[in-house]
């Protein structure tokens, strides 16, 4: 008897799990599967759930006919100057914060926690009208240079984590005769490293998906990444509101594989990495 | 004497090390925020010199039938949805994860996996699957008999529920999702047990032990939400309906694109960029009192 309900748990259990995997991953196989399709099969009513002819020449037609590969080009430089630039900067804002006694601590750790929720839309106007002035509208500077300055919200996490290393390593170097410099760059960082990796891979997410930045601060087709080359790199020549919805599905496409693995092989340090926003362990 | 010149030298290190930091609060938010400020008393087309206009631009902002009133209701209604509907969809799916089951870490993926990815790729989906005519959920409504099926992005109405629907995709869910899993994991396990000998059911144990162990990281869950919904408003919106319909969804962060940078309404746009300001500070300060209470900063 109690084992025929436990079964009937497990079953339900199960049921349950997969029923909400499915509606999950709909959007994702929905993306996919429009991407195999003609322009007039998207259009298909009833639609099918599989294309009944893949049409796997959407994908030649994108990266070859397409801007695809200079937006990928310039997705990437975003994402490795921004990693580049937050990892030293924020690391280094963060290891006083963590690791020293000095004047006005407290005030400017919280005055750091405030700027994390300013969104960046209320800051966007005078930002432009900075680099209008030095010219750098329509180029990717804009959008790199700032994460050399250090981002708040990596700040935090990269304090969090130099607070778990015993301080006694640096009071110990100290008396070696390190200077606070040393002890950072020789001590802090090589204990750090899993926190290193989980901020280079939420910001390549990030970079990866940011829409709003590149709106605003580029123009040229050329210059685009990823998520403004997909949004508006499609439409049919001359009509704004056309768009040539099996190419830009095959582009969707290939702009969630990355993600998806990426979290397939960080999920450990992206997990840390989001929870740790300071909840009580 | 030594001590002191110690402490001296210890305070200029530490102020090396954030000087990064404090020359990008200067010129990428601090100076912005108190810029802000000042050309929004201005009428400016980005040619030429701002001129002065007092405080006209929130005079005409609150003027009755404003795009900027319609705003702030689109910003009010999407905070509430998108809040409401973040929060039960992980609190739900966490509560699945936590079934003793196998596997899990393939329902884990699948259940988090849409928050990583482009907002924009998952509009495209969305358009295509609330399309009216060819859209496969409407077609899956006439199968069940629903044929008067409403024209989902592109009616007043319907728009909302369409973008609640959505939410349950966006990063916000997943960062909550992970949250109350960890939560859960936190509830005393003699609890459960002290319930199952008194004979309550999943449910009777659901609102009588989790909900009152788990409410703190409720509460964090849906402040840390609100502010979320500011910053990702736009980027779930402006590729979906870009606003519409008629003006429908044009939240705050859309109306403030629009001004500056379609219509160069530098002064007007940092009026709106002012009261948004305004608004998530409101909303900060709610989330410091409350963290104080909740989270460990330390």
């Amino acid at each position: 008897m109690i084992k025929n309900k436990k079964l009937w748990l497990l079953i339900l259990q199960y049921a349950l799990l997969i029923l909400v995997a499915l509606f999950m991953m709909f959007p994702i196989f929905w993306i996919f599967s429009n991407s195999l399709r003609t322009l007039t099969g998207i259009s298909q009513f009833p639609p099918r759930l599989f294309p009944e002819e893949p049409q796997f020449s959407n994908y030649i037609e994108v990266l070859y006919n397409s801007n695809a590969l200079v937006y990928f080009r310039n997705t990437m430089t975003l994402i490795v100057g921004n990693t580049i630039g937050t990892l030293l900067s924020s690391s280094i804002v963060a290891y006083p914060l963590a690791r020293m006694n000095f004047r006005g601590k407290n005030f400017f750790f919280a005055l750091i926690l405030s700027t994390m929720m300013v969104p960046t839309v209320a800051v966007i106007i005078p930002q432009f009208i900075i680099f209008r002035e030095l010219g750098w509208l329509d180029s990717l500077r804009p959008m790199i240079v700032p994460s050399f300055f250090a981002f708040p919200y990596n700040v935090f996490l990269f304090r969090q984590f130099f607070l778990t290393i015993p301080r006694s390593l640096d009071e110990a170097a100290m008396i070696d005769g390190c200077n606070r410099w040393q002890i950072f760059s020789l001590l802090v960082v090589p204990l750090a490293k899993p926190i290193f990796i989980t901020i280079g891979v939420l910001s390549s997410i990030w970079w990866w998906n940011e829409l709003f930045q590149p709106l605003i601060f580029v123009q040229s087709n050329n210059l685009r990444p990823l998520t403004t080359g997909a949004l508006l790199g499609f439409r049919v020549q001359g009509q704004q509101h056309l768009v040539q919805w099996n190419l830009q599905m095959a582009m969707a496409t290939l702009m969630i594989i990355p993600p998806m693995f990426l979290y397939l092989f960080a999920q450990r340090y992206i997990t840390q990495g989001i929870k740790s926003t300071g909840i009580k362990e | 004497m030594v001590n002191r010149a110690k402490g001296i030298k210890e305070n200029l290190w530490a102020y090396g090390f954030l000087s990064p930091w404090f020359v990008g609060f200067l010129v990428f938010t601090g100076g912005p925020i108190i810029a802000s400020f000042v050309l929004s008393l201005t009428r400016w087309n980005l040619l030429g010199t701002p001129e002065f206009v007092g405080l006209q631009n929130y005079v005409s902002m609150f003027s009755i039938g404003s795009g900027f009133v319609n705003s702030l209701r689109a910003t009010l209604i999407y905070t509430v949805i998108s809040v409401a509907v973040a929060i039960f969809s992980s609190l739900f799916m966490a509560v699945l994860l936590n079934f003793n089951v196998k596997f899990l870490g393939i329902f884990r993926f699948c259940f988090f996996v849409p928050a990583v990815m482009p907002s924009v790729a998952m509009a495209f989906a969305f358009q295509l699957i609330f399309h009216q005519q060819m859209g496969i959920l409407n077609y899956g409504l006439s199968q069940i008999g629903i044929t008067a099926a409403p024209n989902w992005l592109n009616d007043t109405f319907w728009v909302w529920p369409s973008l609640g629907i959505v939410t349950i995709f966006t990063y916000s869910t997943g960062q909550m999702m992970l949250i109350f899993s960890a939560a859960l994991k936190e509830v005393p396990e003699q609890l459960y047990e002290a319930c199952d000998m008194e004979g309550a059911n999943f449910f009777q144990r659901f609102i009588h032990v989790t909900i009152p162990c788990i409410s703190p990281i409720i509460l964090f869950n849906v402040v840390v939400g609100t502010v979320n919904s500011f910053n990702s408003a736009f980027s779930i919106i402006f590729p979906l309906t870009d606003g519409g319909p008629a003006n429908e969804t044009n939240v705050l962060s859309l109306e403030l694109y629009n001004q500056a940078f379609r219509m160069f309404n530098m002064g007007y746009a940092s009026a709106v960029a002012v009261v948004l300001f305004l608004i998530v500070g409101a909303v900060a300060i709610v989330q410091f009192r409350i963290s104080k209470n909740v989270v460990n900063y330390d």
